[in-house]
């Protein structure tokens, strides 16, 4: 007398057999996130606390680093300010720049989508190219920002080589690729559902009161969102300082030295220095927990800026 | 199932593959039982073609020369990958600071043995100054200097004439170099000198010279292993009078931006440029509207300079240092009275070379390039003009927090001595 084999364990061994094969398409992702990612996070760990150069073995020196960094580095803080400084003038103006050209492209109006790609066209362009562009435009002798200013009789200004005006330059060639931020926006606005204004326009309400009644409301899931995107952008930030700076290390002076190049400045130093990547890989651990913590902040805030309309 | 393991392992081993290809890498034997040396340089590729029409003139049956091809613009970090990787070509253009930190490493061949002796290619056929600096503090050589960069300032010969004064000459002070800064700022330049070396990272070894050659001290006592920094009375003066300068719009202040400083002297609007000599080879191409000259940088007493020299590097896993030896002395020699008649950037290291840059000079009529070049090798006092040492970039912040606002009368000028304290602590925890 044979057993009747049991449905429920053919199940299983079916779900045993699926399970397997989603692993092994998983698997080229999971061994590159192992490989490029958890590997190379654990190392920096270890590495932040050692002397290390790359060219040597590296030599412990526990919380030594961090203890630099905190006390005797003279960069450190000012690279700390001008990282703040580069958040508080780019994320709102960044949000504030983005929403209104996304308000404006959201009109039903002749030559909208020309418009549009316009705006977006920076973001798709070559990043290191029209940064350097830029640099051009802001040379203080020849540049065409101070050009046009002579033109207009105003005064000219130093751009990129003064202490003052060389972050504020940095933000507005940030600022260039604001075209992300607005299609983004653009996006949520166009999913507000048009019979709420209809309602509110025959409640008689103006378009200020629909922007800040309905629209803001309705779109403060993704400014949440996009306040969590560019404070991690700003706080990211390498590209712009790096290339636009006379020096190439965050000058005049820090006043472009953000963390981000700082890190880079010890872990890549220039041509005839050896590397400093014990120091390189604890100022990236700072980093990263500055950004953890911004992030949880926001988190755990969004539930009192977002609006949620769910009945309970 | 299996098909999908398979292409995800296919995909895997291209990657390895792709990871590990070689772009670098040091002399092997190759079939017919040739040794191939390699060779990476940071020249533009106009050098880099004159380069190879050199090396195409050596010839020995046992050695093929491989020049690898790398953006020069880009040097730096393929530099930093080759050493990380271990591959490393057999002879890579170098810093002085890539050679003394590198072969303190023990990543160098050390030539010491090699260059000691009698023959044509020893220590004594270079330049003393640039072969006592490329040695380490135990005598080891890991690089050979190579070309070496004098500095002066290069002068606008019209807007001195325009101002009613006489055009720099060896033997110029240091006043006089102000004052003619401020007479030329006056008659409109926007600042009558542009020296991002007495503003920018290096600065306080350029101010060296002040005191130097006042009879003070220099700012370091060495660049290479160096014991303490001073700024005493006479360096303070020195400061004091660059800071005056600043003040008046005659010099240019620090985080002026230099990108275009080159153009801007040759279109007329920088009246005088504290650089290098290397400039003159660009005006050779590109011809500026201005008439102009070169002069050694002022003295107060004795004539002082800056010595800096680039070289050229062997990793220490070179696989047959005779072939590698070989090629390198064609090419510290050689190649560069091939290279130096048409594009004569720099003065060779290599006493017996340097005549095909002086006569190229020549050729081109600049005589005050070849007359400054060689005050600037008979000068009787030098200064290295930057740390080479590993903890460099840590003395670099301490300049870039003092220094600039010190120029800008931000901070006074006692805040030399804070900077100068701060960085001997450096010294001092770095061993």
């Amino acid at each position: 007398m044979t057993a009747t084999p049991d449905p429920r364990l053919r199940r299983r061994d079916k779900l045993t057999s699926d399970t397997r094969a989603a692993y092994a398409f998983m698997a080229p992702a999971l061994i590159g996130f192992t490989v490029f990612v958890v590997y190379p996070l654990i190392r920096s760990a270890y590495f932040a606390l050692t002397r290390y150069n790359g060219l040597t073995a590296p030599v412990f020196v526990g919380l030594g680093n961090f203890r630099r960094m905190f006390t005797t580095d003279p960069s450190f803080w000012p690279s700390v300010r001008a990282t703040l400084l580069l958040v508080v003038l780019y994320v709102p103006l960044s949000l504030a720049i983005g929403l209104a050209l996304a308000v404006f492209c959201n009109r039903r109006m002749r030559g909208v989508r020309v418009l549009r790609t316009l705006v977006y066209l920076p973001v798709v362009l070559p990043v290191v190219a029209t940064i350097t562009l830029w640099k051009f435009v802001f040379n203080p002798q020849v540049g065409l920002a101070n050009q046009v200013l002579t033109w207009l009789h105003l005064p000219t200004s130093e751009w990129l080589s003064g202490e003052g005006s060389a972050m504020p330059s940095i933000v507005i060639v940030m600022l260039w690729s604001v075209g992300s931020t607005m299609i983004i926006f653009l996006a949520a606005l166009q999913a507000v559902p048009t019979e709420l204004y209809e309602a509110a326009r025959i409640d008689g309400a103006g378009s200020r009161t629909m922007f800040f009644r309905i629209t803001l409301p309705l779109i403060s899931p993704i400014m949440v969102l996009q306040v969590v995107l560019q404070l991690v952008t700003a706080l990211q930030t390498f590209n712009q300082p790096k290339i636009l700076s006379p020096d190439g290390l965050g000058g005049p002076g820090f006043s472009t030295r953000v963390l981000m190049l700082s890190i880079y400045n010890n872990g890549f130093p220039t041509l005839g220095r050896v590397a400093d990547f014990g120091y390189a890989s604890a100022q990236v651990w700072v980093l990263f927990l500055v950004i953890v913590v911004v992030i949880a902040a926001t988190a755990r805030f969004s539930s009192v800026w977002t609006y949620s309309d769910h009945v309970s | 199932m299996k098909r999908t393991l398979h292409a995800a392992g296919a995909l895997l081993v291209a990657g390895g593959l792709l990871a590990t290809s070689a772009c670098g890498g040091s002399s092997g034997k190759e079939a017919g039982g040739k040794t191939t040396v390699t060779v990476m340089t940071w020249e533009s590729n106009a050098t880099n073609q004159l380069i190879d029409k050199a090396l195409a003139g050596f010839h020995d049956p046992g050695i093929t020369v491989k020049r690898i091809d790398t953006p020069n613009g880009n040097y730096g970090d393929k530099l930093a990958s080759l050493t990380q990787a271990k591959k490393l070509p057999d002879l890579f253009w170098c810093g002085n600071d890539t050679e003394l930190q590198y072969t303190g490493q023990g990543l160098l061949t050390d030539w010491s043995e090699k260059l000691s002796g009698s023959a044509d290619f020893t220590t004594g056929s270079f330049v003393p100054t640039a072969m006592k600096n490329w040695k380490t503090a135990d005598g080891k050589i890991g690089g050979v200097p190579s070309l070496m960069n004098t500095y002066g300032i290069w002068y606008d010969i019209d807007a001195f004439k325009a101002a009613g004064i006489p055009v720099p000459a060896a033997g110029w002070t240091w006043d006089e170099m102000y004052a003619a800064a401020d007479k030329l700022h006056k008659k409109g330049a926007k600042y009558g000198l542009v020296a991002d070396a007495m503003t920018g990272l290096d600065a306080p070894f350029s101010l060296s010279l002040y005191s130097l050659s006042a009879g003070g001290a220099p700012f370091a006592d060495s660049v290479n292993q160096p014991t303490e920094v001073t700024a005493d009375a006479t360096y303070t003066e020195g400061v004091g009078k660059l800071v005056a300068g600043i003040k008046s719009g005659a010099v240019a202040p620090p985080g002026y931006d230099i990108s275009n400083q080159q153009s801007l002297f040759a279109a007329g609007q920088i009246p005088m440029l504290w650089s290098g000599q290397w400039l003159a080879a660009g005006f050779l191409t590109d011809k500026p509207k201005i008439k102009y000259g070169f002069a050694p940088l002022p003295q107060v007493g004795k004539a002082a300079t800056l010595y800096d020299a680039v070289g050229i590097c062997t990793p220490s896993y070179t696989q047959n240092a005779d072939a590698t030896f070989k090629v390198l002395k064609y090419l510290d020699s050689t190649v560069w009275t091939k290279v130096l008649p048409d594009s004569p950037v720099a003065v060779p290291a290599y006493t017996a070379a340097q005549d095909a840059y002086f006569d190229a000079l020549g050729k081109a009529g600049l005589t005050t390039v070849a007359s400054t070049v060689k005050a600037d090798l008979d000068a009787p006092l030098t200064m290295g003009v930057r740390f080479t040492t590993q903890w460099a970039s840590q003395s670099n912040d301490l300049i870039t927090a003092y220094w600039p606002d010190i120029l800008q009368g931000k901070k006074p000028l006692s805040d030399l001595q804070t900077m100068t304290d701060k960085i001997n602590d450096v010294i001092k925890s770095n061993g």
